[in-house]
């Protein structure tokens, strides 16, 4: 079973099969042998890999040096929830990153739709504007961004802080939309102009309609770039009421003496939305779409 | 028969064609078909949201940039304009320097360390592995995790001399390393930190590119006697080839627009060892309250990359069409 398993081409090209007169049952042999190796290989590396994320969870779960338990815990999250403003800072976490996700969806869709379909000297100047855009480092806008919030009232605002996450996920989004629109056959949508269908009805019925992966996979980018933001959330909020996860996590280390328990146990419920939706939705998240978006074009 | 086999499989998956597929790439059905005015209309409505939101956040922010780093002004006040002082001031100081030749070579690491994990590991995995797929979902978590997540159990576990790693040293008396107090050691740890939150991401770019790769390629190979490494050097990477480049081009805008790798972990310091340019351009602006030099640092950045990346976009797309 194993030979058959292993002579097959999809076991790869660096340690697949090279020999093809040995017997049979030699090669089935050290085909097994071969995959327990890798298996004590990769558990290793995974482990080491792993290490920083482990003490996380064990810190959160251990009891604070204030306790009176022993052993496993769960103390910590209830007293991180009622001795700080995490349910405040995890309440507006959750409204940013979902308003930041829902608007560049909703911006980044037409936008890549355009991008898709038209084929101007124009269109195509907007694409190459959203690459140079993207790769620009966000500390250069930053700081007119401030000015012109403050002025507007935007700074230490959970509205402000959301505007410039959409403006930074567009780039990214709109290539990522522009690239699954590519792959949906336009004869599709000239059926339903023949049947009297307008281009924006074609937009909305036949081409969103088929590209939930497309849409799920921008919604993913967005989210993981909003709720993991630390550089536009440490300039622009200012009061502890205001803080996103990021910065409550990090106010911990303004105080003298660390207390590490706590601090894993908000660290552990900042991880775990990120994990489920990842773990939820990675058959929809190819990041090989997001280099895919730019080469493809 | 078997040599004609390779090399049509061969070119055809250079291609990325598919076994049974047509010969030619996958192209988007026809699309130079002439626009009506009604459809002209449609698309620019389409497209105006993206074009305020690019020009409120990217555009404006950019021309004000600008005008900041002429002037002396500060974050309330523009000031006075001073023209190009700010530039030759900044040009002069060796902290930009010191800080330019900090970012260049932990965008280096970043890039490569990163890449040649991502890619033994994107190998590894792609052999039959018991519970494989458990591997490739749990190796992806250092990049799911938020950095404030990761940077604190990094604080946490090499921060003083007395945590955990540091002790282990100790008692395996290879002395206490202090792991983000020794500038070198620092900027080492920093780099390290870096290539572990990147590597899955060069995982999945290296997976994808080779889930595309047609495998019976290697078969013709084999049988014409090329050994492991010929196979994946003559023929594992250059189909991957375009796909890494494109992971380099990211990986190296991700690296040297990093700010919380580096800030969450060290703050930059110790003694500036660990300063990017663009922790350098936030503490001048921010901490010291220089607008202008900030700004000026943060511009010199922002001209070096629009160049750099429209040349690294009309290569894509030079590739791509190929």
């Amino acid at each position: 079973m194993s030979a058959v398993v292993h002579a097959h081409p999809q076991s790869g090209p660096v340690l697949g099969v090279t020999g093809t007169g040995k017997p049979n049952r030699a090669l089935s042999d050290a085909g097994l042998r071969g995959r327990w190796w890798r298996f004590a290989l990769i558990l290793a590396i995974t482990a080491v890999v792993l290490v920083p994320i482990m003490v996380t969870v064990v810190l959160a779960v251990t009891p604070g040096p204030t306790s009176t338990s022993t052993g496993f815990t769960l103390e910590n999250f209830g007293s991180v929830f009622s001795q700080t403003l995490a349910s405040t800072w995890l309440q507006n976490s959750l409204i940013t990153t979902l308003s930041t996700v829902v608007v560049s969806v909703a911006v980044a869709a037409p936008a890549g739709y355009v991008l898709s379909r038209g084929r101007s000297k124009a269109v195509s100047g907007y694409s190459l504007l959203l690459f140079v855009m993207q790769s620009l480092p966000i500390i250069t806008s930053v700081v007119p961004l401030f000015i012109l919030f403050a002025g507007m009232g935007l700074v230490d605002n959970l509205m402000g802080l959301t505007i410039i996450y959409v403006g930074s996920t567009m780039t990214v989004a709109t290539w990522m939309m522009a690239a699954y629109f590519d792959s949906i056959p336009i004869s599709l949508e000239e059926a339903s102009w023949i049947d009297g269908c307008s281009v924006f009805g074609s937009f909305t019925k036949v081409v969103l309609r088929n590209s939930l992966p497309g849409v799920l996979s921008t919604a993913i980018f967005a989210f993981l770039l909003a709720w993991n933001d630390y550089l536009v959330a440490i300039v622009f909020l200012r009061s502890t009421e205001i803080f996103t996860l990021p910065m409550g996590v990090q106010s911990f280390f303004q105080q003298n003496q660390t207390d590490w328990t706590s601090v894993m146990a908000l660290a552990v419920i900042m991880m775990l939305p990120p994990i489920i939706v990842f773990a939820a939705l990675n058959k929809y998240f190819s990041v090989g779409g997001i280099g895919g978006s730019l080469a493809g074009r | 028969m078997a040599l004609t086999t390779a090399q049509t499989g061969l070119s055809r998956a250079r291609r990325g064609v598919a076994p049974g597929g047509s010969g030619k790439p996958a192209k988007p059905a026809n699309r130079k078909s002439k626009l009506s005015s009604q459809t002209r209309k449609t698309f620019f409505w389409l497209l105006l949201p993206s074009v305020v939101l690019l020009v409120l956040i990217h555009g404006y922010p950019l021309a004000y940039a600008g005008v900041q780093a002429t002037h002396n002004g500060s974050l309330i006040d523009t000031g006075e304009f001073v023209g190009l002082e700010n530039f030759a001031n900044v040009l002069a100081s060796d902290a930009f320097w010191k800080a330019a030749r900090f970012t260049l070579l932990f965008t280096i690491v970043g890039v490569f360390g990163s890449w040649l994990m991502g890619l033994g590991l994107a190998l590894l995995l792609r052999t039959k592995i018991p519970a494989g797929g458990v591997f490739k979902v749990l190796l992806l978590l250092p990049w799911v995790v938020p950095i404030v997540v990761s940077s604190t159990a990094w604080n946490w576990l090499l921060g003083t001399p007395d945590s955990l790693i540091p002790s282990m040293f100790r008692n395996l008396g290879l002395g206490t390393p202090l792991f983000l107090a020794d500038p070198t050691l620092a900027a080492i740890t920093v780099m390290v930190f870096k290539v572990w939150i990147s590597f899955p991401f060069m995982m999945m770019m290296t997976s994808a590119a080779l889930a595309s790769v047609d495998t019976t390629v290697y078969e013709a190979a084999s049988m014409d006697g090329a050994s492991r490494w010929q196979q994946f050097s003559q023929i594992t990477l250059p189909l991957i080839a375009r796909s890494t480049y494109i992971s380099w081009i990211l990986m190296t805008i991700f690296c040297v627009n990093d700010f919380p790798t580096i800030y969450l972990l060290t703050g930059g310091g110790p003694v500036d060892a660990t300063t990017s340019l663009v922790v350098l351009a936030y503490r001048t602006v921010f901490q010291d309250f220089q607008t202008g030099p900030g700004v000026a640092i943060a511009f010199l950045m922002t001209i070096t990359l629009v160049v750099v990346s429209v040349i690294l976009y009309r290569q894509i797309r030079k590739s791509s069409v190929e």
